[in-house]
């Protein structure tokens, strides 16, 4: 019989002989593995892991991307490695622009049937509509065009078209004289001008070190808003130790904007049709050809638009409110299109919500940097929400035009065009294209490509436009791009160090008597913006440098001089 | 009201004084409580630490208190290893002192880890070459070995004797006394001179980084020789500071005087070996890998002032006044001595862990400040309101002082109610 | 053979972009900084920093240097220091591996680094509503209380040593991928390659005298090698001088 002390017996022999097997000792040390994470941590998603091709929309360069995918999610984007344009490289906004459809700030729906209606109303009433695209060249554009010929009095307004919508040749160039250009810090396509760099002597004319004159292999040290005065002395034979570099050629001069001394370098030191060339459009449908022209926003009259539409959703050219609005009458009714608070929805009556990067299918003209012409489609990698609006269709449907399939329609011009070659992103291998049909043509856009025209033989020298200044001189802008919105993960260059200035952070050299932190407005004629000081000895005392932004841009364009107060 | 549960011979206030004395300490530790709460719910972004300063207040507090906390070893080693017998005045309160300061200290590390469930991990994969790990094996071992030490304190209360199977434990436990003030001396040993080696071995520091002997960094050895010089000295001062707010006399007059000769012979050997230590560091140590020793004491508040004061200001000279007999038989110079030697010990932890970590390693590194939240203070406190709390009861219900009632009995005797010792044991 | 991989830096082509500091985080699910983190509370694998000859305006001349972990070979003061054995040096790759899931969050290695190259999860980590589809699913998340950092993208080592013996390479042999952040730099500015390999750029980049190693005599072998032509920005590999005017106050 069976007693309790033979029970207590073997169960005392067993928990011994268990102690001596490694099962607890396991136990014990797998029991960390339930501490490995505690809830509320998320659990990436598992799938199949794929590649998705597209390009960049955040910035008119309209870089080569390689997304790689959890099943449709792209979780990672990389540059095209041998792309002829890019080659491979991208910007920390496109390395992470597969963040933005969720980013906290997005602006979210709008009353879009209150602003047909309102738009009705001003058209009804006679008054003239126009649309002002902030990037154009799109096929988008080419619909606004269309849809304002369609509309009695419909304007196109564009902003002004920098070098006079010509082309920068880098790769010609063996001298660059800059005024203050963040050339190796944004301008272009970084990947070509990274790619072009080593065949040019940069010579910066700038009041601060900034990125580029840290990187320049002259660094001129300017007061600031004496750069049109140093352009000018060189125009005139000063400063002959510039001059003679120039002489050696080829020569490109850029500046912020085309300041008359900038024109006339490039014209005196024969940069016209060498290093500036102009360059003809991606071909479009026959059909298309009475569309609206061009106009840059100056030239419409004053006080005449009374319906103003608003295209923001590619990041372009931002032209200060302060100047639009004297384009409008005064019962204007304006709307933006936008995935942003921060531009001109805060001007405009009515905010609709578009879609963003990577969700909208677009496409992208070719950039400053590129001699020729281009064709490159940004796919949709992710559904844009049910509440976006499609700008262009909204549009199109306004004027009773039909747009749906317009992208496709350029595409087919293009390739009936016969010119040119398409560069596929998958194995990085070239095709004529014209021995490419239609519909091999549209697959491959949409796969991931890229057409890049044949350089024009007919081309005609380009002719500058020289045009006023219009920034606050004191001020330096560093340049961000993506309308306001960038990916979260930007923290890390902004909050978590301070290797870029954030949206309202302004950069001071200690001497001038703030401390680290402090709040103060940046001031102008046109109004102040609060912002936080960040000491640094790098700026000298007479400069400013902010981080651009359209509020920003609101302040210092037209403004002669910005100072910094306490507030 | 509980009258019977104080040692007989011995006065003490009423229960309702004493209750009025413990409210403010009770609420302080309320407060710190929740500080700790506060950390341990919301995370560690509740302090001030930050990846540059990744030791804090705590830290140093720490390290300050296992230094102040080391008579308990240290006095039982002095007692029952070299038959100093005199310190017998003393051991039950060093003991509680200890048990409060590592205890303390236990606690407030456990807040201090990111990760305080995984405590057990380093017992379960130490790592032999971490200093940490001989840190958290010794401390542990010693926390149990001073909570062994403290059950007979609490055994001898006067109610608990009273229970047979207690009092037969009790004298069980004495006759291990011994072996207990043995491996106290020997896990002390280790921690005290781990907690310096955790800064001695961190060759990625050069301002802590120490060469050594066998194993161990010079700072194992200085963290232990200053541990044993302050710990004499922090249970004269408490012992004064107990008299002070008991108005009884406690110990006899030859006591302090030993503690303090102890201490300022423990601290003259200190000071010699750290002068050494120094010097070897900034002319060799340091410049061979190529920290100039000169450039700490560039970087403003910490100049050379702040050497200067912890071994001299603070070193040398309690040592001297302590080993000095004229000096050293006033209890002003004693006393100030005494907390002087304290402060130095204090100087040189945050020296080795809030120094170490502002200063820069990499040249395009500022120099960084730090100073604690309220968060890391309140948690602290209730540090401090444990230990008075705990000292405040043992004080009350157990036989910390065992010389007081001998200096009762001598002093000028005055009508009181409470009662006599007439006969037997007590 | 084993494999000692490894990096060399051209400062003289790093624009400061922060590329490689957004691709790092998007590659090892780091999260947004938190309400409240600044450069000091921050997790940043990766961090650029600027440095500047220490001269006024407008002799004042500026670079940027990229700091990661510096994946010490000699005595690797990080892992000696950890109690649990939360950090391993992987003797076939040269990779000082975090083992996360262990760490106690004493911070003691952060203490030891002298390159602050380690980084401490002060809160959880949270990310806007949705961005969480996102995550990479090669790296796991770490929750808060634990320190993390650069592991030379051990997650797409991990998918390049499972492609190559799909392929049929043998274990012991290195395989070739590059991290995040290499594959970020526009400027092609961070190399990546097997020091061990003679044939490899890094190899041969690392010997050059241009090249050099920062806190080289601490004695920890560091993998990283930073170039640059100019005498000046020789010497952050030094240690700090004060007085020097070299004291950085952004970066």
């Amino acid at each position: 019989m069976t007693t309790r002390r033979d029970l207590f017996k073997i169960a005392g022999g067993a928990a011994v002989g268990a102690l001596l097997t490694p099962a607890p000792w396991r136990m014990i040390t797998d029991g960390a593995l339930w501490s490995e994470n505690w809830p509320g941590i998320p659990r990436p998603a598992r799938g199949e892991i794929r590649a998705k091709f597209t390009n960049c929309t955040l910035c008119p360069a309209g870089c080569a991307m390689k997304a790689r995918c959890v099943g449709d999610q792209p979780i990672s984007i990389a540059g095209v490695a041998g792309h002829p344009l890019s080659h491979g490289a991208l910007c920390p906004y496109g390395i992470a622009g597969h963040h933005l459809p969720y980013h906290p700030e997005r602006l979210l729906s709008g009353a879009v049937e209150d602003a047909a209606a309102a738009i009705k109303k001003g058209i009804g009433e006679g008054g003239r509509i126009a649309v002002f695209d902030t990037r154009p060249g799109r096929t988008a554009s080419w619909t606004y065009r269309r849809a304002m010929a369609s509309l009695p009095g419909g304007l196109y307004l564009r902003p002004e078209a920098a070098l006079n919508g010509d082309a920068v040749d880098l790769s010609a160039a063996r001298t660059v004289l800059s005024f203050g250009v963040p050339l190796l810090d944004g301008w272009g396509t970084p990947g070509n001008v990274i790619q072009a760099r080593g065949n040019f002597r940069l010579i910066q004319v700038e009041a601060i070190e900034s990125r580029t004159a840290a990187m320049a292999d002259v660094w001129l040290p300017t007061n600031p808003g004496e750069e049109r005065a140093i352009a000018s002395l060189i125009l005139n034979g000063g400063m002959d130790h510039i001059a003679r570099e120039l002489e050696d050629g080829p020569v490109l001069v850029l500046g912020p904007e085309d300041w008359p001394e900038i024109v006339e370098l490039n014209r005196k030191y024969g940069a016209l049709g060498r290093t500036i060339v102009s360059r003809r459009d991606a071909p479009v449908p026959d059909t298309w050809k009475d569309a609206a022209p061009e106009m840059e926003w100056a030239d419409a009259a004053e006080g005449s638009i009374r319906v103003l539409l608003i295209d923001e959703t590619a990041p372009g050219a931002y032209v200060p409110w302060h100047s639009i609005e004297t384009r409008l009458s005064r019962d204007a009714v304006v709307v933006a299109f936008t995935a942003t608070r921060d531009g001109y929805a805060r001007h405009a009556q009515f905010a609709l919500a578009t879609a963003v990067f990577p969700e909208a299918l677009d496409d992208i003209p070719a950039a400053v940097d590129s001699p020729a012409g281009v064709f490159r489609l940004s796919t949709s990698m992710v559904p844009s929400a049910a509440w976006t609006i499609d700008p262009a269709m909204f549009i199109a449907q306004l004027a009773g035009i039909d747009a749906a399939s317009a992208l496709r329609d350029r595409a087919d011009a293009i390739c009936r065009s016969a010119r040119g070659n398409v560069f596929h992103y998958a194995d990085q291998k070239s095709t004529p294209m014209k021995a490419m049909k239609a519909d091999a043509f549209w697959k491959s856009l949409n796969e991931g490509a890229c057409w890049i025209d044949d350089l024009d033989p007919k081309a005609h020298a380009p002719q500058l436009v020289a045009r006023a200044a219009t920034r606050a001189s004191n001020v330096s802008l560093v340049e961000t791009c993506g309308a306001g919105l960038v990916s979260p993960l930007f923290s890390k260059l902004h909050e978590e160090s301070h290797v870029r200035l954030a949206r309202h952070e302004i950069a001071l050299n200690p001497a001038v008597g703030f401390c680290d932190g402090e709040r103060v407005a940046l001031q102008t004629d046109c109004g102040r913006i609060a912002m936080t000081v960040l000491l640094d000895p790098s700026i000298p005392p007479g400069s400013i440098q902010t981080a651009t932004g359209a509020d920003v841009l609101d302040l210092c364009g037209g403004a002669t001089g910005a100072k910094v107060v306490r507030i | 009201m509980d009258k019977e549960f104080i040692t007989r011979g011995v006065k003490r206030c009423s229960g309702g004084k004493f209750l009025l004395w413990l409210t403010p300490w009770a609420l302080l530790l309320a407060f710190g409580l929740y500080s700790a709460a506060l950390v341990l719910i919301k995370g560690l972004n509740q302090t001030n630490m930050d990846n540059r300063f990744a030791f804090g207040l705590w830290i140093f507090l720490d390290l300050t208190v296992i230094a102040l906390g080391a008579g308990a070893f240290f006095t039982g080693f002095l007692l029952y290893i070299l038959k100093i017998d005199d310190l017998k005045a003393v051991i039950n309160s060093a003991v509680v002192i200890g048990l409060v300061c590592y205890s303390g200290a236990v606690c407030v590390l456990a807040v201090d880890v990111g990760q305080p469930l995984r405590a057990w991990f380093t017992f379960w994969y130490p790592n032999v070459h971490s200093m940490l790990t001989e840190v958290t094996f010794c401390i542990s071992c010693y926390l149990t070995v001073l909570a062994i030490e403290y059950l007979p304190i609490v055994l001898k209360n006067r109610r608990l004797r009273e229970v047979p199977s207690m009092l037969v434990f009790e004298h069980e436990l004495h006759k291990l006394i011994y072996v207990l003030a043995g491996v106290g001396t020997f896990l002390s040993f280790f921690h005290q001179g781990s907690l310096g080696g955790l800064y001695g071995v961190l060759r990625g520091r050069p301002f802590a980084f120490r060469e050594g002997l066998a194993l161990w960094p010079s700072t194992f050895f200085l963290f232990i020789i200053s541990a044993a010089a302050v710990g004499p000295s922090f249970i004269l001062l408490t012992t004064w500071l107990v008299e002070k707010i008991s108005r009884k006399k406690l110990v006899k007059p030859e006591v302090p005087g030993l503690l303090a000769r102890v201490s300022g012979l423990m601290l003259a050997v200190y000071v010699l070996a750290k002068t050494v230590d120094t010097l070897v560091w900034l002319n060799r140590t340091s410049p061979d890998r190529g920290f100039q020793g000169w450039q700490y004491y560039s970087w403003r508040p910490f100049g050379t002032w702040i050497l200067f004061a912890e071994i001299v200001a603070f070193g040398l000279v309690p040592a001297l006044i302590l080993l000095s007999p004229k000096l050293r038989a006033h209890a002003g110079w004693r006393l100030s001595a005494a907390a002087m030697a304290c402060c130095g010990v204090a100087l040189n932890r945050f020296v080795m862990t809030v120094q170490t970590l502002a200063l820069p390693t990499l040249s395009f590194d500022p120099f960084m400040s730090y100073y604690p939240s309220w968060q890391e203070v309140g948690t602290f406190l209730a540090v401090v309101a444990y230990g008075v709390l705990v000292y405040s009861f043992s004080f009350r219900y157990f036989q910390l002082f065992p010389q007081e009632r001998d200096l009762r009995v001598q002093a000028p005797p005055q009508r009181e109610e409470s009662e006599l010792v007439t006969a037997g044991r007590y | 053979m084993n494999a000692r991989y490894g990096m060399t830096i051209d400062i003289d082509r790093c624009n400061g972009c922060g590329a490689c500091m957004v691709a790092c985080a998007v590659e090892n699910n780091i999260p947004p900084a938190h309400a409240g983190a600044n450069d000091r509370k921050g997790l940043t694998w990766i961090r650029v920093y600027k440095v500047d000859n220490g001269k006024e305006y407008p002799e004042r001349r500026s670079a940027f240097v990229p700091v990661l972990c510096q994946q010490c070979g000699n005595e690797t003061p990080c892992a000696h220091v950890c109690p649990q054995q939360a950090v391993d040096v992987d003797p076939k790759t040269g990779v000082v591996g975090q083992m996360p899931e262990r760490c106690l969050g004493c911070r003691y290695c952060m203490a030891a680094c002298p390159y602050h190259a380690r980084y401490f999860n002060w809160w959880d980590p949270a990310w806007p509503k949705g961005m969480e589809k996102t995550l990479n699913p090669s790296v796991a998340p770490r929750m808060r209380g634990v320190v993390e950092k650069c592991n030379f993208c051990h997650g797409r080592w991990h998918e390049a040593r499972e492609r190559a013996a799909a392929n049929g390479l043998a274990a012991s042999e290195p395989v070739d991928y590059v991290p995040a952040c290499v594959e970020a730099c526009p400027a092609g500015a961070i190399r990546f390659g097997n020091l061990n390999d003679s044939t490899s750029e890094v190899a041969h980049k690392s010997k050059e005298p241009d090249s050099f190693r920062l806190l080289e005599k601490l004695g920890t072998d560091p993998k990283i090698y930073y170039h640059s032509k100019r005498d000046w920005v020789k010497t952050i590999a030094e240690a700090p001088r004060p007085g020097a005017g070299k004291e950085n106050v952004r970066g």
